[in-house]
């Protein structure tokens, strides 16, 4: 089928080519490809946005509702984890559906930019299918370029259709189209930095991973920023320096401004140049950065399975120490301007923030380890997701007909993952005791930190060997741990607007040891999580001895 | 002779599709054995199932004198498999694949490792990703072949290895039928088996459909004569066993069924033959009865 497509393009009677040949060709071939994950990108994210929609209607009938949410949205919790909150004020609906939800389809938007360009053209090249495509008349940019345009296509469908969906809702026809615009802008400049990413290495994860941590980085930067902008001191200039930010600060339903969107399209525009210069100056298939050669031997302490799920696990056991760390400290060394920013807060905002107490300090940090742990969370998950892509990926096969047992593999995997875990969440307190201590000159502060960080090993470990068990009992529902996470999430920082009854509450198994140094560290909730995670484990040992193995082949 | 794998009336299915439907293979010690059938036939499940990652239905599966599943551990030490699609660690060396596999499976030779790694010409230096997909297969194949153990169990061996390769790889298999160890050689590459192994199995649709020896298989099928002789040669047509005979140009063609040879030939000596062409069957004619004229032969299917 591509084959006669791709002959129709040959230019007729001209003879020669350009770059781009074979451009709109290959654009229908991906969008053929795509029939299915076009639509889910583009009708998910709009409906992500009309659930948030239904689920505020729900919370906030009133206008005395909204007025309670504004005390914890203007708050920096608040602010981290939704944006700087314009017009919040004088609240309305889609004002705080733009300004505390919007975030999270605008980090979607992000993800589908830059994971539809990873996978049009370095994974096309890794699997040698680009090479088949590339040998027909089809000209050294068209790849790029036609998937630049798909996602750019994709884009601007995300835009139109949030827009026109904010609009059926009632809201100001303007503002809903300020705010498509802005998450169709976000997928732009994901985009253009992806179109970097895939020239550096030859390997598509490490292009997406480039890409998803610059996504990270935006969403911190802005974090930051936002933080400042709310309380009125600090940084909010960081915000400017995150595409998440220039579409943040559109402002839509307040002062529906375009002219941030202008500085994403001249990023989007220059990174995507950038790539174009870089693919020019590599060989077809390889990255700009050359495979190194390895030792030709292995190390000696490289025997026995522990030491090899400890060598599997060890590259993203680095990269997520040295993530944890710089995030630890940007947020620690933010703690003394919150602070005064809060000097002049009203009482109630102050309340929602650090409780009774009034301890906004005890109240951010506590806040600040239940958020490493949920991120130590995901960690633990993909460690767990790596296991399924070994097996099915016939990696696994081979170890175990060696004198491996079943039990020593899933048990050394486990067990690097779940030493890992507290490791992680030292790391990060850590770094934010560093960053706070250094903020506040309160060295005092770095071991309530660790504490506080430490203390939420137990519920991490639980998610890990739930995941274990849903792995080795039934590896397709694994993805379903996602909802554990997901659960934490909202448990842990919507429960003030969403007013869960604490039954529900303490279905997240992070609602149990307590936020410390706000909550003091209950030692029953951390032996009960232990045993319950060791339980699990145990039962997921049990189930991968039992089952067949997938095979690669 | 002992058995070192003995399997009886094995089942296995996977959701409808079966994959294994009454089984019986029996390798003996010291020998290698063919495994062939094309595929899809449920070579790679019944190798599966002898290393234990899958769990027969039904039926009886001994290795090593052992349990398949139950011994795993213990009877891996013993064996060394190389799977036909070979996936390395995208991080690891060659050389780190190659001695972590002899350092699970409980020690390996240093010398010999070296030795392999510049008979099969493999640079270990290199990472696990940028290995093509022969290089891969030859990580394996050294990991294997370095390892003091009684039984290889190899599945497609040597696909993606180009002819020089495949050959180092039938002279170390031939050295270490020497050594005394036991084979399973799974393939559908038919003049490799031919060359390597003692005894074959033929398997089809998860069944054993014909087993022996390649002097016992060849009296199935049909050797293959061309003849040139003095005096025509067209009365042969009538004796038993001869097949599709042609003459031109004074040469005759035909096919004979293996156990009417000796007649033929005495018959071509008294019509003054003058030149001689016999040529054995091939595994591919073999395989050709079973898979190839299914509808025109259904009676002799029964011989395993």
């Amino acid at each position: 089928m591509a084959t006669t497509t791709l002959d129709r393009a040959a230019p007729a009677g001209t003879g020669t080519g350009t770059a781009v040949t074979g451009t709109g060709n290959l654009l229908r071939f991906m969008l053929r490809r795509d029939r299915i994950r076009l639509p889910a990108w583009t009708l998910g994210l709009p409906l992500l946005m009309t659930y948030f929609a239904t689920a505020l209607d729900t919370i906030a009938q009133t206008p005395e509702d909204l007025a309670g949410l504004t005390a914890f949205t203007s708050s920096p919790a608040g602010a981290l984890f939704g944006g700087p909150g314009f017009g919040f004020d004088d609240l309305t609906i889609e004002r705080f559906l733009a300004g505390q939800y919007g975030l999270y389809v605008l980090l979607g938007a992000g993800l589908m930019g830059l994971l539809t360009v990873v996978r049009h053209t370095r994974t096309e090249e890794r699997t040698g299918r680009a090479e088949l495509v590339r040998a027909n008349v089809v000209g050294r940019h068209a790849q790029l370029t036609a998937a630049l345009t798909l996602t750019a296509v994709m884009a601007a469908l995300v835009a139109l259709l949030i827009g026109a969906m904010m609009t059926s809702r009632g809201f100001d026809l303007g503002g809903s189209m300020v705010f498509g615009a802005s998450v169709g802008a976000v997928a732009l400049t994901f985009a253009g930095i992806a179109a970097v990413t895939v020239q550096l290495s030859e390997y598509p994860r490490a292009a997406s991973g480039m890409a998803g941590a610059a996504l990270g980085a935006a969403f911190v930067l802005r974090g930051l920023g936002d933080m400042a902008a709310v309380q009125g001191s600090g940084p909010s200039w960081l915000s400017w320096l995150s595409p998440i930010g220039w579409s943040q600060q559109t402002a839509a339903y307040v002062h529906d401004r375009w002219w941030p969107l202008a500085l994403s399209l001249a990023f989007a525009a220059a990174t995507a140049t950038t790539g174009y210069v870089l693919s020019a100056r590599r060989d077809f298939g390889a990255g700009l950065v050359p495979p190194r050669p390895g030792p030709p031997r292995a190390a000696s302490w490289l025997a026995g399975p522990f030491a090899f799920a400890f060598r599997l696990h060890r590259a993203s056991l680095i990269g997520w120490s040295v993530a944890l760390l710089v995030a630890g400290v940007a947020y620690g060394s933010f703690t003394q301007p919150l602070l005064d920013g809060f000097e002049n807060a009203p009482a109630d905002l102050v309340e929602v923030m650090g409780g009774g107490s009034g301890d906004l300090l005890a109240g951010y940090l506590g806040m600040m380890g239940l958020t490493m742990a949920l991120v130590v969370g995901v960690y633990a998950v993909l460690a767990v997701q790596s296991l399924r892509a070994e097996e099915a990926e016939g990696r696994t096969e081979p170890v175990l007909a060696t004198s491996v047992s079943r039990t020593a593999w899933i048990g050394s995997h486990i067990a690097v993952v779940a030493l890992g875990v507290p490791w992680l969440l030292l790391v990060a307190g850590v770094g934010m005791g560093v960053g706070a201590a250094a903020s506040t000159g309160d060295a005092g502060l770095l071991g309530d930190l660790l504490v506080g960080h430490l203390a939420h090993t137990p519920a991490v470990w639980l998610v890990l060997a739930a995941a274990a068990l849903l792995y080795a009992a039934a590896p397709r529902v694994l993805p379903v741990i996602w909802v554990v996470l997901g659960y934490g999430l909202i448990a842990g920082y919507f429960a003030p607007i969403l007013e869960l009854p604490e039954s529900v509450l303490r279905l997240s198994p992070f609602e149990h040891v307590g936020e410390y140094p706000l909550e003091d560290v209950s030692v029953i909730a951390v032996v009960v999580l232990t045993v319950l995670a060791g339980a699990l484990a145990q039962a997921a040992v049990a189930a991968f001895r039992r089952r067949d193995l997938a095979g690669g082949a | 002779m002992t058995a070192a794998i003995d399997i009886h009336h094995l089942d296995k299915s996977f959701g409808r599709v079966t994959a294994l439907d009454g089984l019986d293979l029996r390798v003996d010690a010291g020998t290698v054995h063919g495994f062939l059938g094309p595929n899809g036939a449920g070579k790679s499940t019944t190798i599966r199932i002898l290393l234990g990652l899958l769990r027969a239905d039904g039926g009886r599966a001994r290795l090593l004198g052992g349990d398949p599943w139950a011994d795993a551990v213990a009877l891996h030490r013993r064996l060394a498999y190389v799977p036909g699609d070979v996936e390395l660690w995208p991080n690891l060396t060659g050389g780190e694949a190659i001695d972590l596999f002899a350092r699970l499976r409980g020690g390996t030779d240093p010398v010999r490792r070296d030795e392999l790694c510049q008979r099969f010409d493999l640079d270990p230096s290199k990472k696990g990703r940028t290995y093509s997909k022969g290089n891969r297969q030859k990580v394996a194949l050294i990991a294997a072949l370095a390892s003091d153990v009684e039984l290889l169990l190899l599945d497609e061996p040597t696909a993606g290895l180009d002819p020089l390769m495949e050959a180092v790889f039938q002279e170390c298999i031939r050295e270490v039928k020497d050594a005394g160890r036991t084979v399973l050689l799974s393939s559908h590459i038919l003049a490799q088996v031919e060359v390597l192994a003692d005894q074959i199995s033929i398997i089809r649709q998860g069944k054993i459909v014909e087993s022996g020896s390649l002097t016992e298989l060849r009296h199935l099928t049909r050797t293959s004569v061309e003849a040139v002789t003095d005096r025509p040669a067209d009365g042969l047509a009538n004796l038993a066993g001869v097949h599709g005979l042609r003459t031109d140009d004074g040469q005759v063609r035909f096919e004979v069924d293996g156990d009417q040879l000796a007649v033929v030939v005495r018959e071509l000596g008294d019509l003054g033959v003058q030149g001689l062409t016999v040529r054995p069957p091939t595994l591919e004619q073999l395989l050709l009865r079973h898979y190839g004229d299914r509808l025109v032969r259904n009676g002799a299917e029964g011989v395993a």
